[in-house]
């Protein structure tokens, strides 16, 4: 891994078209600002992760056959 | 119109209209995957399957979040809002994990699958109620606790 010190108001340019900002640092964040091309999708890490998982786990589902919606009331 | 055939490793030949493909541009997050199609079943009541025209081995479970979800929000950053043209015309999908019980049902209200004009996105849901895991059934789960 390429570990860089940066200070606020640095930037860090990933290829020619993403650039992340370092911000600001208020206590213990960090505030990061990202400009990406649109095609390029940006996560928090955990949220992309968790949902990764949950894409694995819907196409490893086992039954073919569904259930029924359950009934509504009312 | 012309048709793409898949050899799916669970469902068996599928024929896909032209029409109906899908492109992911950025894929399924973690998944990746730029073609896919949403295949209906008649016997799938409110689930459809969103298969992969690129890897036959590859589908998820899916549904329209309002046949389980009445009070689900959709809400997107400026930069995924700015993919859409119109909040009419674009199609709501979440994926489902599926199990053997009911209990183990949920829905992937945080990552919905947007779909407009032939293109697809995942995106992340930032409304505040929009769990990874949310329980389809969860009146069978109260029945399983009670037990």
């Amino acid at each position: 891994m390429l570990i860089i010190t940066r200070r606020p108001g640095e930037k860090i340019m990933l290829g020619d078209e993403i650039v992340v900002h370092v911000m600001e640092i208020v206590g213990n964040s960090v505030r990061v600002g990202i400009q990406a091309p649109r095609s390029v999708p940006v996560y928090r890490e955990e949220i992309w992760n968790a949902v990764r998982e949950e894409n694995q786990a819907a196409a490893g589902s086992a039954p073919t056959e569904l259930p029924d919606a359950p009934s509504r009331e009312g | 119109m012309s048709t793409v055939t898949v050899e799916s490793s669970r469902f068996g030949s599928l024929e896909i209209e032209a029409g109906a493909i899908i492109e992911f541009p950025a894929g399924l997050i973690g998944l990746g995957g730029r073609r896919w199609a949403v295949i209906t079943k008649d016997d799938n009541g409110p689930f459809a399957w969103l298969h992969s025209l690129d890897d036959p081995s590859l589908a998820l479970p899916v549904t329209n979040p309002w046949e389980f979800f009445l009070e689900y929000e959709v809400v997107l950053s400026d930069a995924d809002s700015e993919r859409f043209e119109s909040a009419d015309d674009v199609a709501v999908w979440v994926t489902v994990r599926a199990g053997t019980e009911l209990t183990d049902f949920s829905a992937n209200l945080r990552a919905p699958i947007l779909v407009s004009q032939g293109q697809g996105f995942q995106v992340i849901n930032e409304a505040a109620q929009a769990p990874v895991r949310a329980p389809l059934f969860p009146d069978a789960q109260s029945e399983a606790e009670a037990a």
